[in-house]
């Protein structure tokens, strides 16, 4: 097995990329049906089903990484849709209509399966798609938690949408549901999860062997192979390099040294990915964490329905604001956070309506200074570098002004 | 007959233009503390068997300062007007609010309340989307139960099935009255024009809702007494969260253009569902979600609406369809291009208007209808 | 005689047409609603034409300020005006497009020149002439000659922000960075042409495809349009009058029909 020593998790990655989507646009070329899924959905059913998923929330990211979601944009706006919609959908909703990418294709569904703990808005998009395509829809509704835990009754309505969405997966495929393959894909998910966890963890040593940006790639994986064997090759050879790194104490970067680490709040700007890395790195900071590590880390016992559910549930978008709070202020202190860059973004209102507000607790909670910046997850039509530029700058001189105290004493 | 209609067409436009002084005169009048109701559907109901009084919460002309402090500028402007309200002291009034989160600004809205407005508890709610099925009709029923006990709490004494029958009934009158006045109304837009209509709907939000309803009915009768006239202009379907604000209706009068039905979120979504009779009060509360169709804040994978509207333009006469789009609302937003679709491939015009509860200026509104009306005529 | 004014919010157009439809005069003013913006235009025109207000019988307002014209009998929106002026002009139009100082309409016909559709631009500066008006101010050249400027570009640069202030800063960004002021006219446009075809897509486009309105005298402005929306765009002949002739048009159709009424 030399070849794979030399294998990077970075390699290994790019591979996998490409192998997923293949995969399921061979599937699709076979006549197997094909699914299109939310990013943190009970996958672990789709698994067991052995049913080819595509996420359209990773490949609108991808489109607008490489440029190219404007084109999508308008053809969705020509529609009627307004240009205030979450961009993800946008770029999706053109995309269903064209169904050619440049930055790459993806077979159109056969089944859609959608998740409300990430959004509302996800049930309105989904709806379109299924109407629009005329195919079914599987819903799983995860009531927002006002609540600073998940509610009993909460979930015992999600146990029973699990159950439910069992019975509309065997009507689909007209094949019974495998119980002892479901059993081994949740113990699989489980453990893939664990290990992005721990991997995205050694960001909490000094300096962080992990440079953020790469965890937005990572990302995509830990939302559509979480449940596979390859998903959990991938994790766990990431989390060895970080291990390694942090034991050999490397830094972030060859080239730069990291002097500020900071949280990243929201989606990244994928349009403007290297302008708002770029950024941050001309004066070393290091993003080192955002929610996004606790959104994946999806766990609970095997064979538990009812922990399976409230354990989708908990997500951080669908909580309340203490727990929010709580869950930032703890980044801050487990991450030794020195700022917190807060993207408000045009697509995203679930997000946004609650930064302001957190912004002042956490502030209040642990002293360290945090900036707001406007932009939109893949809508190039809604930053401005200058604006961002600015900013952060702003930022870098609170941060110093802090360190400076701190030097004092 | 004509001048009593008139009068009461009056005092009840009266009352939905001013709902602070309304508010404070019906609590006054019949002794009852208020209870505030968040869009799109709380249960007015448990609220009224429980001895208080429900009152409408859609925003208003206000100007936007200290919302700010919670909201980014592209937040739907009856929310930012809300959360303004709170923070300036108008609902101090209110013992309680109730906020069901059908919208992902509606979970923020809940959240932020907890801090805008610290002395006027919430009470949230969150009505199933999967509401069609078992587990999520027993969500429903749970979470309405929930209510029912948070509001025991507020007023500090048991919500009985008797007084929640009588509630029902109450609300059943006024529903069955509504679906009344509104076809009977669209025999004479002479007299209910676009902005009365919506006057006389929306004043049902600040009143007792035993006493409204005989309002109502007095009107309707009074209506039925008429002989329907010619009408010199076109009628139309309204749809979307809210017709507001008033001045956007004047418009509609000026040019002779009548709402002769709705699909508004704020007027004829309120009543239009019929209600089943079998089972208790909280399960009949429970069916009317589940049998409510063709709205956007519940999930239905048929997306109904179009057909819907397509099929009121048809039995009522009307030219067209009017958008009022209430700018920034994600769900009504996300509806349009469907049903649009499905408008034009019928033939029926649609005229979008995206408004907001803060303009200053309406001439290119006062073009656009204008133009629809020189087009449809 | 018979009188169409268009009162707009930047320029204010008057046109005369004789019993036969046969346009007699038009004349534009650069001045809007507000001003003596009306006066001014009706005395050239009438001077032109040799007559006075006593030999029009019949006048039809139209454009922003329509409804504070109290020489009108009538008003109707430009909407109308603008389909019935095209129609007039250019027979077989499908698609107008007007991109004016505060809104932006594309106005699509039925095949007997009547509208059938039409959608105007938001709240928003985005896609309005006012966008150009502050691009010009950053670039430091009046409206009429940005398009020679554009003519003169030679690379093509994306302005991506579609909110007028972000646009503004990003332009100002592309000048600090050397980008030619040539290349940054012709982004401006092409940003445009962009929005307004988007709006296009609302209504659906019909060719032939006709531009009205100021900015449609702008050459680069009308071949940027015509590449966004993949169809051939043509001005229209008296660009600016055209909403002012579709209302002196109404004004004959109306006191025709007011006389077979009396008689």
């Amino acid at each position: 097995m030399d070849d794979d020593k030399k294998l990077t998790s970075k390699d290994f990655l790019n591979q996998l990329v490409a192998k997923h989507y293949e995969g399921a646009l061979q599937a699709k070329a076979e006549g197997k049906p094909v699914v299109w899924a939310t990013s943190i959905c009970p996958q672990e059913l789709l698994e067991t089903m052995d049913l080819a998923t595509v996420y359209p929330e990773n490949h609108a990211a991808a489109i607008g990484a490489r440029k190219g979601a404007l084109e999508f944009i308008e053809n969705a706006e020509g529609k009627g849709y307004s240009s205030d919609n979450c961009s993800y959908a946008r770029v999706n909703l053109g995309y269903a209509d064209i169904q050619k990418a440049e930055a790459q294709d993806i077979p159109m569904p056969d089944l859609l399966f959608c998740c409300s703990n990430i959004c509302n808005t996800v049930i309105k998009w989904y709806e379109n798609l299924s109407k629009t395509l005329q195919i079914p829809l599987i819903l799983f509704d995860m009531p927002f938690n006002h609540t600073y835990e998940v509610p009993e009754h909460s979930i015992r309505y999600m146990r029973g949408q699990i159950e439910y969405a069992i019975g509309q997966l065997e009507d689909f495929t007209k094949r019974k549901f495998d119980y002892d393959k479901f059993g081994e894909v949740m113990e699989l998910s489980n453990a893939t999860c664990e290990w992005w966890k721990k991997a995205t963890d050694w960001a909490k040593v000094i300096p962080s062997p992990l440079n953020g940006f790469d965890m937005f790639n990572y990302m995509a994986m830990i939302v559509c192979m979480r449940g596979n064997a390859d998903g959990h090759r991938l994790f766990k050879m990431w989390h060895d390099e970080l291990e390694a790194k942090a034991k050999a104490g490397l830094g972030p970067w060859n080239s730069a040294e990291e002097q500020y680490r900071v949280m990243w709040d929201g989606i990244a700007c994928w349009p403007h990915l290297s302008t708002t890395f770029k950024a941050l790195k001309k004066y070393g900071i290091n993003m080192v964490t955002s929610t996004y590590p606790d959104s994946w880390n999806v766990r609970y016992e095997k064979n538990d329905l009812s922990g399976m559910a409230k354990a989708y549930a908990s997500n951080y978008a669908n909580r309340n604001l203490d727990y929010d709070e709580d869950n930032v202020v703890r980044l801050v202190k487990d991450f030794s956070l020195d700022g917190i860059v807060y993207h408000s973004n045009r697509s995203c209102k679930l997000m946004d309506f609650r930064q302001y507000e957190i912004q002042r607790r956490v502030e209040a909670a642990t002293g360290i200074p945090s900036v707001v910046f406007d932009g939109d997850q893949t809508d190039p039509r809604a930053f401005s570098e200058a604006q961002y530029e600015t900013r952060i700058q702003a930022l870098v001189e609170m941060m110093e002004e802090n360190k400076e105290a701190r030097r004092k004493g | 007959m004509m001048s009593n209609a008139v009068s009461i067409i009056q005092e009840l436009e009266a009352i939905a233009l001013s709902p602070y002084k309304s508010v404070m005169r019906t609590m006054k009048e019949t002794g009852k503390e208020a209870i505030g109701c968040f869009p799109i559907y709380a249960p007015e109901e448990l609220i009224y068997a429980a001895g208080m009084l429900p009152v409408g919460m859609w925003g208003g002309d206000t100007e936007l300062k200290l919302a700010d402090r919670y909201l980014q500028t592209f937040c739907c402007s009856i929310m930012r007007s809300n959360i303004e309200y709170s923070m300036k002291g108008a609902y101090d009034m209110l013992k309680a609010v109730i906020i069901p989160t059908f919208c992902d600004t509606l979970k923020c809205i809940c959240e932020n309340w907890k801090v805008s407005a610290p002395r006027i508890p919430v009470i949230p709610m969150v009505y199933p989307q999967n509401r069609r099925i078992d587990a999520g009709f027993v969500y429903m029923t749970e979470e309405l139960e929930r209510v029912r006990g948070a509001l025991e709490e507020i007023s500090e004494k048991p919500i009985t099935d008797a007084m929640l029958e009588d509630a029902f009934a109450v609300y059943e009158a006024y529903r069955s009255a509504m679906r009344e006045f509104v076809s009977v109304a669209a025999e004479h837009p002479e007299m209910i024009n676009a902005r009365s209509r919506h006057l006389i709907i929306k004043a049902a939000y600040f009143s007792d809702k035993k006493a409204y309803t005989d309002k109502i009915n007095k009107l309707t009768e009074a209506l039925k007494k008429e002989s329907v006239k010619p009408f010199p202009g076109i009628k139309v379907v309204a749809t979307g969260l809210i017709a507001e604000p008033p001045a956007l209706l004047d418009i509609f009068a000026k040019n002779n253009v009548a709402i002769a039905a709705d699909d508004l979120a704020q007027e004829s979504r309120q009543f239009r569902a019929l209600s089943r009779k079998s089972g208790n009060v909280i399960q009949r509360l429970a069916w009317r979600i589940v049998d409510q169709q063709g709205c956007t804040f519940l999930y239905e994978v048929e997306k109904t609406r179009g057909q819907m509207l397509i099929e009121q333009v048809r039995n009522t006469g009307s030219k067209g369809v009017v958008v009022f789009m209430m700018k920034f609302c994600d769900p009504e937003e996300f509806d349009y291009p469907i049903y649009k679709e499905e408008l034009e491939r019928a033939g029926i015009p649609v005229l979008y208007l995206e408004t907001e509860q803060q303009m200053d200026s309406f001439a290119q509104i006062e073009t656009r209808v204008q133009s629809f009306a020189e087009m449809l005529a | 005689m018979y009188l169409g004014i268009d009162i707009g919010s930047t320029s204010t157009k008057a046109a005369l047409i004789d019993g036969k439809a046969n346009l007699v005069a038009q004349k534009v003013v650069n001045i809007g609603t507000g001003t003596n913006g009306l006066e001014l235009v009706l005395a050239e025109l009438l001077h032109e034409a040799g007559l006075t207000m006593e030999d029009v019988v019949y006048t039809v307002a139209t454009g922003y300020g329509r409804l504070l014209c109290d020489v009108a009998d009538k008003q109707i929106t430009e909407i109308s005006c603008h389909a019935k002026g095209v129609s007039y002009l250019v027979s077989g139009t499908g698609t107008i497009i007007d991109i004016g100082g505060q809104d932006s309409k594309v106005i699509r016909l039925d095949p007997l020149g009547r509208v059938a559709n039409f959608a105007m631009n938001e709240k928003c500066a985005a896609g309005t002439g006012r966008f150009l008006e502050v691009m010009g101010r950053v670039l430091g050249c009046k409206l009429d000659e940005l398009s020679d400027l554009a003519g003169a570009s030679t690379r093509e640069i994306q302005i991506s922000s579609v909110c007028t202030v972000f646009a503004e800063s990003e332009v100002i960004s592309q000048l600090s960075m050397g980008t030619r002021r040539e290349d940054v006219a012709k982004g401006a446009l092409v940003s445009i042409a962009k929005r307004v075809a988007g709006l296009c897509k609302r209504v659906g486009v019909e060719p032939k495809v006709v531009m009205t309105g100021g900015v449609a005298l702008n050459k680069n402005m009308v071949e940027a349009m015509s590449r966004e929306l993949k169809e051939d765009v043509q001005a229209a002949p008296y660009t600016q009058a055209v909403g002012a002739i579709g209302a002196a048009l109404f004004a004959m159709e109306a006191a025709e029909k007011k006389e077979n009424n009396n008689g």
